[in-house]
């Protein structure tokens, strides 16, 4: 491999005029199946090689992709991807240049203790038919249930021009789970994800029946919930609910690209945006949570970036185009999800750090309000407007959590929410999720309980 | 990489099911699919790159003892990875669980001519004359409004292409072409930043309008400055299409499909004949309207696309299914099995979701308001309740509505309700039809919405 893309990288700069040249090979192997109910809609599995090529001419970038990986095809491929680059740099107001970074070789393997491409098929079905037959047999008003599985094993081949060359074993282990529930009129709905980068062993972590039966738990117990009040309340957001806050609300604003297209984080590097108890870091390094990776699609180490400290803006998260721009260090975050697209800046497991409270002292002091556990999806805007939707969630009644409320959201403004949330948990978890931005990314987010003082809360009609 | 032809194509596709009776299966079905796009992207106020993908691919489903195996490969030069590939589905298959309600795949049918799906102008632009598109676009925007700042979009042309050929003597080709530009911008003023507005063209024939683009994401974000808090109240509502269509895609698109009913995730189930939305909603998929976004010959298992009443004045008619949940019921394929190329077996989706327009203008539709809010976009629809329909979104960008005119951009108001609430509730509609993803619909006036405003 690395002969051939030594011969594509010399062939982009010594014929076709390339000032900086990458490319990626991916070899991957998918095994998918979806149960629904307790019958497997299909088992599949598939191979998906590919080649990505990224030039910089005359200070423009230029892409192209390849299914195919001979030689000469990847030669024609890069003088394709230099001519569209040279086209789209005729009207070029500001150059694009590139962060000087370390050019690193290395081979990265993935040592799982259960390699997923080594389990039989039979046995991943066993193991997803345990989650559904679990949620089926919870309670007879569960109605359906959805099981969803991926595993992805294979290798990333990196080369650039300036001398990096890195293979990388990519390994994930995911599934989804959907199960909904109804009594009467009402319907309920609940989602769990598992997600992994060390391997099958995940589902030794946590077994299929206790996700299973946390599923349909949720969707059975918001089957009595009632829809909240609309308006502003104090809440406690779940390590889960604060996970997907700090990735929508906060995250999306500090990846570079969208700081310089305008987020409300532009100009605020060094200044204080949130309260004291707020620190926040996106981290590519924990060891098989499911955002982790050695290298990024630029060739640069993941690393552990702190984004707030104790309320101020200290960092973004960039790659090697936008940390150019702002004279830092790249960091790492800049992922493609496959060989079709090229690589941008993508959050890893981003987290608030824990503190000192405990869940008792979090909400002993708030006569009403909402305690909201998990999360249904979230977005934001880079005016600092956020939506997360919850799919489980509780009063607080006079210090003490109460009834279930069923299909609340929480909106607002980022910056004043994050001066709002006054107290943090002691606790931490780290949930697997999917992120698009255009493409959709493996990632981690949470953090602890926390409070925050008010909030914007959508009731139901 | 060269574009496979009608007959190259055809030939792999069925090479492919060969193959896997050949070794055994039941029955086979392979899809091909070709992408052919090259884009020419807006970054941060200029344009600065461009593409060219290429994508190629084989999916096979085959069926062994009634239990249904899939693979996939985007090796397609190479006989022995497609054969490799079909072998995979069949262990697959052999690997599964027999489906009690499977009942065999899609037989052939006469396919209906579809209109204004392929331009050849498309294939022949080259990546300099979408540089022009993207720039005039880019020049309009800025020309408009000094204080806007466009920072994603640009223009892409592609060439796609589709076979499914399978065991029961279904065969089909179609190709087509689609070109769209696009445009995202945000406004600043004294510190003050506004929700991203935006605003796309998506055509499938050479009959774009990045001019118009450009001026309308320019005009939609200097208008959304200095906006304002509202108070929580039920008033008037108009969806803008971008606003009804991220409604209904996550709840009543999924409403209405087979797989949710039968399966007990829809509120419409047993509703067939009832009245489900107010006497002005009419609404049909139509998977052969003229130059539609998701019109083709026929759908990802080979069955002609069709026009299928969905809604007529209120009264829900039909629900939408794919050849498995027909069979299950006994019934037809409405040619509703969707693929998103060649990676994956079907899933059933709408075509073109075709709501009957009004008559009156958006401006007389704004004037029939006399308290209420004009919403562009919602954000966070994708976290509705898609079994109950219930949703809790941001509008944003939004406009306030007092007797008749828009007074002012709206901040941070929430809607929260019922989408069959919602539907009963329209009260009349706009004639201003466009298309979007799979909607086409014009705007359409909502009675009373809660909207949550602080």
């Amino acid at each position: 491999m690395k002969d051939t893309l030594t011969k594509v990288v010399n062939a982009a700069v010594d014929q076709f005029g390339a000032e900086y040249v990458e490319i990626r090979v991916q070899k991957l192997f998918k095994t998918m199946l979806t149960i629904k109910e307790e019958m497997v809609e299909a088992a599949k599995e598939g191979i998906e090689n590919g080649a990505a090529i990224r030039v910089l001419v005359n200070g423009a970038w230029g892409f192209a992709s390849s299914c195919s990986l001979d030689v000469k095809t990847l030669v024609d491929v890069v003088s394709e991807a230099c001519r569209m680059a040279k086209v789209a740099s005729q009207k070029l107001k500001n150059p694009i240049k590139l962060v000087e970074s370390k050019a690193f070789e290395d081979s990265v393997s993935a040592n799982p203790k259960k390699d997923p491409s080594k389990i039989p098929i039979e046995d991943k079905i066993r193991i997803t038919s345990t989650i559904a037959e679990t949620m089926l047999g919870y309670d007879k008003r569960v109605k359906s249930c959805t099981v969803d599985y991926l595993d992805l094993a294979g290798t990333n081949y990196f080369m650039n021009n300036e001398g990096a060359y890195i293979e990388q074993d990519k390994l994930y282990v995911w599934s989804r789970i959907l199960v909904t529930a109804k009594e009467g009129e009402v319907f309920t709905f609940s989602r769990e994800e598992v997600g992994s980068t060390s391997g099958y062993e995940v589902f030794d972590i946590e077994a299929p029946e206790i996700v299973g039966e946390r599923a349909a738990k949720r969707a059975i117990e918001q089957l009595k919930a009632k829809t909240p009040k609309g308006g502003t309340f104090p809440v406690v957001l779940g390590p889960n609910v604060v996970g997907v806050f700090v990735h929508e609300a906060f995250g999306h604003l500090a990846e570079a690209d969208l700081t310089l297209s305008g987020s409300v984080l532009m100009g605020k590097l060094g200044k204080k945006v949130a309260s004291d108890v707020v620190t926040i870091y996106d981290d590519g390094t924990i060891e098989g949570a499911f955002g982790s990776f050695k290298y990024d699609d630029e060739g640069v180490p993941a690393q552990k970036t702190l984004l707030v400290k104790d309320g101020v803006v200290v960092g973004l998260m960039h790659n090697r185009e936008t940390a150019q721009k702002f004279n830092a260090k790249p960091t790492g975050n800049a992922r493609a999800e496959d060989f079709r697209v090229e690589p941008i800046i993508r959050m890893r497991n981003t987290f608030l750090e824990p503190k000192d409270h405990s869940f008792e002292e979090l909400i002993e002091g708030i006569k009403f309000g909402y305690y909201f556990k998990s999360f249904r999806g979230g977005q934001a805007n880079l005016d600092g407007t956020f939506q997360v939707g919850i799919q489980e969630g509780y009063e607080i009644v006079k210090g003490e959590v109460g009834e279930p409320v069923r299909n609340a959201s929480i909106s607002g403004n980022t910056l004043e929410t994050l001066y709002k949330v006054d107290a943090v948990g002691k606790d931490f978890e780290l949930w697997p999720g999917r992120c698009g931005k255009g493409q959709t990314a493996f990632v981690c987010d949470g953090g602890p309980h926390i409070r925050v003082k008010e909030v914007l809360v959508g009731g139901g009609a | 990489m060269a574009v496979l032809k009608e007959e190259e194509t055809i030939s792999l596709a069925e090479n492919a099911v060969k193959i896997a009776l050949k070794h055994g299966a039941d029955e086979a079905e392979a899809f091909i699919y070709q992408g052919f796009t090259t884009t020419v992207a807006i970054e941060r106020g200029q344009i600065a790159k461009s593409s060219r993908i290429i994508d190629q691919g084989l999916g096979i489903r085959v069926v062994a003892n009634k239990a249904v195996g899939f693979s996939y490969t985007n090796i397609i030069g190479s006989k022995a990875a497609v054969k490799e590939t079909v072998l995979k589905s069949l262990k697959s298959a052999r690997a599964s669980k027999p489906d009690k309600d499977w009942q065999g795949f899609s037989y052939k049918k006469p396919y209906a001519n579809v209109r204004g799906t392929f331009d050849s102008t498309i294939c022949e632009l080259s990546p300099e004359d979408l540089v022009k598109l993207s720039s005039s676009m880019l020049d309009a925007a800025e020309k408009t409004d000094e204080r806007v700042f466009p920072i994603e979009g640009g223009t892409g042309a592609s060439y796609l292409s589709r076979a499914v050929v399978n065991s029961n003597g279904v065969m089909g080709f179609d190709c087509g072409t689609i070109i769209e530009c696009s445009l995202a911008t945000v406004a600043h003023e004294s510190g003050e930043v506004t929700p991203v507005c935006f605003e796309f063209n998506a055509e499938r024939i050479y009959k774009i309008d990045p001019e118009w683009v450009g001026r309308e994401a320019a005009r939609l974000a200097g208008l959304s400055l200095r906006a304002k808090r509202v108070e929580t109240r039920n008033m008037e509502v108009i969806f803008a299409h971008f606003a009804l269509q991220q409604l209904l895609y996550y709840t009543l698109m999924d409403a209405i499909k087979a797989d949710c009913v039968q399966r007990n995730q829809s509120a419409l189930k047993g509703k067939i004949g009832e009245k489900v939305a107010s006497e002005v909603v009419t609404i049909y998929d139509d998977g052969l309207l003229e130059g539609g976004l998701r019109t083709w010959k026929f759908d990802g298992e080979g069955v002609p696309q069709q026009k299928t009443p969905i809604i007529e004045r209120g009264v829900l008619q039909n629900f939408i299914y794919d050849n498995y949940t027909a069979k299950k019921e006994g019934r037809e394929s409405t040619g509703n099995a969707f693929r998103a190329g060649y990676l994956s077996t079907p899933n059933i989706e709408t075509t073109n979701f075709h709501f009957a327009v009004g008559e009156k203008s958006p401006e007389e539709l704004i004037g029939e308001v006399d308290e209420g809010l004009l919403v562009y976009s919602l954000q966070g629809a994708h976290s509705s309740n898609p079994a109950s329909g219930e949703f809790s979104v941001v509008a944003t960008p939004a406009w306030k509505i007092e007797k008749g005119r828009i007074v002012h951009p709206v901040r941070g108001a929430m809607l929260a309700g019922n989408v069959f609430e919602v539907l009963k509730n329209i009260s009349d509609l706009a004639n201003n039809e466009r298309k979007i993803g799979s909607l086409v619909a014009p705007w359409v006036l909502v009675e009373s919405v809660k909207v949550i405003g602080k």
